[in-house]
């Protein structure tokens, strides 16, 4: 059943300040040594440089976006049936923006069913920067603790991980766009919403048309750089005073970090400190009309924030959201999952309504098919804890499913989403081998996200390409 | 350029009636009738040449052969070609008998006994011009007459050299082809391979990958990734994927850098044409495209690359007559018709039913490299062993340090002696430095400069190399620890990359040879299957009476034992399964259990009607169709244990063969249409890989309920179920 061929992956990040798109290739290995279905390690096809987001007033333009994207891909030579997963990132302060949305769906009209993940959630921006960024470096030393301070234009984005697994991830409004200057100048041109709050809780002046003076400056980097150690150390002292609840968006709470934990960066600042760490020449002060050289001058200068600069440097130094969206956003099952008819997918915005598993009762059960039955148009469920399933007991959890969705009825789509490999084999028996019950879908081998949806997209090359938003 | 003969242009002389040849050894006569016959026992008895009954039974009567041998003039051979089953040339031996003639005529006179002094004694130069003026047949017939310091002695004589990008087979030399192949042909894995093996010094000769699967597609991107590596380290060596041919050539037209081309030979143009899918004609083209597109055109003088190994013939059947050693000299007489820059002998890769133990697979090794020098070859050398044979490592190591005495020019690097994608053991890159070290030999020049710029060796004041403080180290070759941890993660069967001098330690080499042993293991346990779940079993035979027989002759597993089979009668069910334990008991006894609860139900949830399971001890895949056709099944599921390779866990894994039993009609027809082949019966399906790393036992058995329902429905299997499930 082995079988292997080189698939297209396109990623784009539109964030705060800047935008990016990344195009690259990935061999889709289905059902190969080991037997799991997996994307293999990326190769960049064609990367432009990052474009400052356009911005009309104060949302995205959306038709110099467009142009932009068609701008990016005509060099390329790609069209949208050709690639086999498209993922688009709307981060920071521009998810925030009013017409953060339209913006996704212009992607998906763009590219139509290609596109499997979006997102314009903090927590899952983490999840990608935390893997766009340090995965390998984080599996090279399994047993330590690597800890992703992705920093871009609106947020930071920290996540934790350990051989290169996420474990704990949260947001807050700590980035470089929150003052906005003219470029080459402390001269403000604007403040966010966020940044006229922090310049009042920190008392300082901080008014558009005028030069900020360094004293205020320098105030608003030191509440910056006390969040990120905050967050470096894992403490939640800073976030209770008035400045740091100002800045948190979503609490990071990974408990007492290690003390060898390792510490990475990313996002537009994170590149800007690599390259400063590295004594690389960066761009004048306010060049990006923003923060952000400031901010990365003083991480590398904090003792705290800069002690693995030099000696754990990730891959891709920063620009890790698009590396992100582009290769970890999209996950494929395994080759043999139960999918009666190829013709009921895609599946889009699908809930995920519950989380079960193979001790879960026949009350639970039951519970957990009357979430789905509430959502016609489809419902998914987590089956977790379920590696090692043996022949018994997996025949008499599938018969207490079969029970449970007895009542549904046969249009309903019903997805069950697992670790292990035996989709077709648990499809089979909790359908009475197709005969019975909704229309029952297991897709097999995927990892445990906790997330609240997922999106399933159309069988191809003999796997189903699945992704999923609204983590944590 | 050089150009090959054409085909009409090679003088053959007509074949005559085969003669008896006689002689008496104190007192008692010996007659063999035909050259065949006398070939075939002049040989050491091997296992391959006693099932084709063509060894001699015992000593004496060998040596009978040998003295008949020895007094038969060149000419004699040359007057009389050996024939196939219709008495006819075919290709291969006519493309033998493209000798300079000169030199042929210069010792046609000779019996072969006086041409083994002569070249005993000659100088390397008189050597290599006497080989020239020889057929295949003539190497074999003197390989036979020679002990295992003459096949060594003459051997070493000749060190012919090549061109590709660089120059290679100098004295004083011993290259290796780096075989950085992969399960999944995963680039990280390979990647990772052709790191390890840089950084011992090995893959001055070549880089090649064998690909898992043998697709345009997938060929050419392996190619681009060999050419992308190779490129980045600015490594002065040649890469190749040893795919079909005729899938280079596609690989070629597309633009992809084929710097070397490849292709299996065979010493019978029916196994040749019939089996490799290649002729005389298709390889004369793609020499001839090589020279004006190849990636090296230009500027390399050699670029083809041929693989033999004795026994192939055997064991498809089509050895017309001939045994093992002379239908591999025949080979290297073929592939002399294109200059190759390497020709790679891979005698041990078949099993027991050619080289039964370690002593055969070694003298035949030394054979084949002293046949192969004589006629002028570039020959390196892979005396490589499976676990079903009784062949192992001390004795691949014996053959090595044999053939690097004899002058071989290169070996293979199989990281660890173990290919985690053909299921064999081969040299390894730390025998490769082993055998440098002890034999005082150096890799290629260019490739040895590149090497001391990178540490992997030091070259000393006078002259020798040592290892360098970089050799054994893959880590030079990638920017940082996580991006070599992210290359191993796709590496299976990685027991370590701690060295001690030119070889494993310790520590690696056990974990290597335990899983050996288990893997070993698994072939040899008996098959023991506990009634499952109620399912009532029924024992039945085939013609193999032992493990042994079994093991040494395959054909024995494919079939029924002839009284049982009399006593079966047809029962025309949908479905029969068939268990049996092929060539790992374990993978029966670690899969069964949880996959046929699930077949059976999958089977039966769809109507189909089901023979009572046959378990079936001592069994080849094609054992289907005899059931099948006792039986009058429509289809057989056949459940069999695979070859095991060098991982212990993958020694468990196990096998689903579909046979489809073609129905008479229009499904015939269409068979017959889409395969071009008038006799089909058959077609197979096969879901393999089933063990708990692979496709866990319990998923497969819905996966063969649906395949089987699928096969049943469409009346098909095998490409042509796949080209009407495309089709709609």
């Amino acid at each position: 059943m082995a079988s292997a061929r080189d698939v297209l992956l396109l990623g784009l990040d539109f964030g705060s300040t800047t935008s990016s798109l990344l195009l690259a290739s990935a061999r889709l290995e289905a059902g190969g040594a080991g037997g799991r279905s997996a994307l293999g390690t990326p190769v960049v096809r064609f990367q432009p440089d990052p474009v400052f987001t356009p911005y009309r007033a104060e949302v995205i333009d959306e038709l110099a976006l467009a142009e932009q994207i068609d701008a990016w891909l005509a060099p390329a030579g790609v069209g949208p049936e050709e690639l086999f997963a498209t993922g688009c990132l709307v981060t920071g302060l521009a998810a925030s923006r009013s017409n953060a949305a339209a913006i996704a769906a212009l992607v998906e009209r763009r590219f139509g069913e290609g596109v499997i993940a979006r997102a314009d959630d903090p927590c899952l921006e983490s999840w990608l920067a935390f893997l766009g960024s340090c995965e390998w470096l984080s599996r090279a030393e399994p047993a330590r603790a690597v800890l992703n301070l992705d920093i871009g234009g609106g947020t930071t984005n920290p996540a934790l991980g350990r051989g290169g697994a996420v474990l704990a991830t949260g947001s807050c409004f700590v980035g470089a766009r929150h003052f906005r200057f003219a470029p080459g100048s402390y001269r403000l041109a604007g403040l966010s919403a966020w940044g006229e709050r922090l310049a009042g809780a920190l008392e300082v002046d901080a008014r558009p048309g005028e030069e900020m003076p360094e004293a205020a400056r320098s105030r608003v980097l030191d509440a910056f750089i006390s969040a990120l150690e905050a967050m470096a150390s894992g403490a939640q002292d800073f976030f209770a005073t008035p400045p740091g609840s100002l800045l948190a968006q979503v609490p990071f709470t990974p408990g007492t970090l290690p003390a060898d934990t390792v510490l990475a960066f990313s996002g537009g600042v994170g590149e800007l400190v690599y390259r400063l760490a590295a004594g690389e020449a960066v761009p004048g002060t306010t060049h990006y009309g923003d923060l952000g050289i400031d901010l990365a001058r003083r991480i590398v200068a904090s003792p705290r924030l800069s002690r693995h600069l030099r000696s754990h440097v990730p891959e891709h130094r920063g620009r890790a959201t698009v590396y992100g969206i582009t290769l970890h956003a999209t996950e494929v099952s395994g080759t043999s999952v139960h999918l009666p008819d190829a013709a009921w997918l895609p599946l889009r915005d699908l809930p995920v309504v519950a989380r079960i598993g193979p001790g879960s009762t026949p009350a639970e059960l039951a519970a957990a098919a009357s979430l789905a039955a509430r959502r016609p148009a489809g419902a998914c469920l987590q089956l977790v804890d379920d590696a090692g399933l043996g022949r018994d007991a997996l025949r008499h959890f599938a018969a207490r499913l079969a029970a449970a969705f007895s009542a549904l009825p046969s249009t309903q789509p019903v997805v069950l989403l697992c670790a292990g490999n035996h989709g077709k084999t648990l499809g089979s028996y909790a359908s009475d081998w197709g005969r019975r019950g909704p229309r029952l879908i297991v897709i097999d081998e995927l990892p445990d996200r906790r997330a609240h949806f997922c999106n399933l997209g159309r069988p191809r090359h003999g796997v189903v390409p699945v992704s999923f938003y609204g983590v944590g | 350029m050089h150009a090959p003969t054409p085909l009409a242009r090679i003088a053959v002389p007509p074949p005559r009636p085969d003669e008896t040849y006689t002689t008496t050894v104190l007192e008692r006569r010996f007659a063999f009738t035909g050259l065949k016959a006398l070939l075939g026992a002049a040989d050491l008895s091997k296992a391959g040449d006693r099932v084709a009954g063509l060894a001699a039974p015992d000593e004496v009567t060998r040596e009978a052969a040998r003295a008949i041998l020895s007094d038969l003039t060149l000419r004699h051979l040359h007057e009389r070609p050996l024939t196939n089953a219709r008495g006819e040339v075919d290709s291969v031996m006519r493309v033998n008998y493209d000798i300079d003639q000169a030199q042929f005529e210069a010792v046609a006179g000779l019996t072969l006994g006086e041409l083994k002094d002569r070249l005993l004694a000659a100088s390397p130069a008189a050597v290599a011009a006497i080989g020239r003026g020889l057929t295949g047949v003539m190497a074999a017939a003197l390989a036979k007459l020679m002990d295992v310091h003459e096949l060594i002695l003459v051997a070493r004589k000749l060190k012919p050299s090549a061109r590709a990008r660089t120059l290679t087979g100098v004295r004083g030399t011993l290259s290796s082809r780096l075989q950085p192949n992969h399960p999944a042909d995963n680039p990280d894995g390979i990647a990772a391979l052709i790191y390890t093996g840089l950084s011992m010094g090995t893959g001055d000769m070549l880089i090649g990958i064998n690909p898992a699967i043998d697709t345009v597609d997938n060929v050419d991107a392996l190619l681009r990734l060999a050419d992308r590596i190779r490129r980045a380290l600015e490594v002065p060596t040649q890469i190749c994927v040893l795919s079909h041919v005729k899938t280079q050539l596609a690989c070629l037209e597309r633009g992809a850098p084929v710097e070397i081309l490849f292709q299996s030979l065979a010493g019978t143009e029916r196994v040749l044409t019939g089996e490799f899918d290649c002729t005389v004609e298709l390889l004369d083209r793609a020499y001839q495209e090589m020279a004006s597109r190849g990636a090296l055109a230009g500027s390399a003088e050699n670029w083809m690359y041929f693989e033999t190994g004795q026994g192939s013939e055997l064991t498809y059947g089509k050895h017309e007559g001939m045994d093992m050693t002379t239908c591999e000299a025949l080979c290297y007489g073929l592939a002399r018709r294109w200059r190759p820059y390497m020709v790679n002998n891979v005698t041990g890769f078949i099993g027991p039913e050619t080289h039964l133990d370690n002593f055969e697979m070694i003298f035949s090794n030394l054979q084949d490299h002293f046949m192969g020098k004589l006629l002028g070859l570039p020959m390196g050398m892979a005396p490589c062993y499976t676990l079903h044979s009784r062949t192992g490592i001390e004795g691949h190591q014996m053959a090595t340090q044999l053939l690097a005495a004899a002058g071989a020019n290169f070996f293979m690097d199989v990281y660890l002696t173990a290919d985690r994608m053909l299921a064999y053991f081969d040299t390894s890159g730390h025998d490769d430095q082993t055998l440098r070290e002890v034999h005082g030999l150096k890799p290629a020049p260019e490739y040895l400069r590149w090497a001391v710029a990178r540490g992997i060796f030091a070259e000393q004041a006078d002259g020798t190399v040592e290892r360098g403080p970089n050799w054994g180290n893959p880590r030079v070759f990638v920017a940082s620890e996580a991006e070599w941890q992210r290359l191993l993660a796709s590496l299976p069967a990685a027991h370590g990359h701690d060295n001690v001098g030119p070889r494993p330690a310790n520590h690696v080499s056990r974990r290597l040879r335990a899983n050996l042993a288990v893997a070993r293991e698994a072939i040899h346990a008996e098959l023991d299957l506990p009634v499952v779940e109620g399912i009532a079993l029924r024992w039945l035979r085939t013609a193999a009476a032992d493990k042994a027989s079994h093991l040494n002759d395959p054909e024995l597993g494919t079939r029924l034992d002839d009284e049982l089979r009399r006593h079966l009668s047809p029962e025309g069910a949908d479905v029969q399964i068939v268990i049996s334990d092929g060539l790992s008991a374990e993978a029966i006894h670690h899969n069964v259990p949880d996959m046929l609860p699930v077949l059976m139900d999958g089977l039966r949830a769809r109507n189909l009607r089901l023979g009572q399971p046959i378990v079936a001890p001592l069994g080849r895949v094609k054992l289907a169709e005899a059931v099948a056709e006792a039986l009058q099944s429509r289809l057989v599921i056949m459940l069999i244990g695979e070859r095991p390779g060098g991982d212990a866990l993958a020694s468990r894994s196990m096998s689903a063969y579909m046979a489809y039993r073609i129905e008479d009609g229009h499904v015939l027809e269409h068979a017959v249409r889409v395969s071009g082949n008038p006799h089909i019966r058959y077609e197979y399906t096969v879901v393999s890989n089933i063990y708990a790393g692979g496709l866990p036992p319990l998923e497969a058995g819905s996966v063969v309920a649906e395949k089987a329902a699928r096969i049943l429905d469409r009346r098909a299997a095998g490409n042509r179920l796949e080209s009407l499930m495309r089709e709609g």
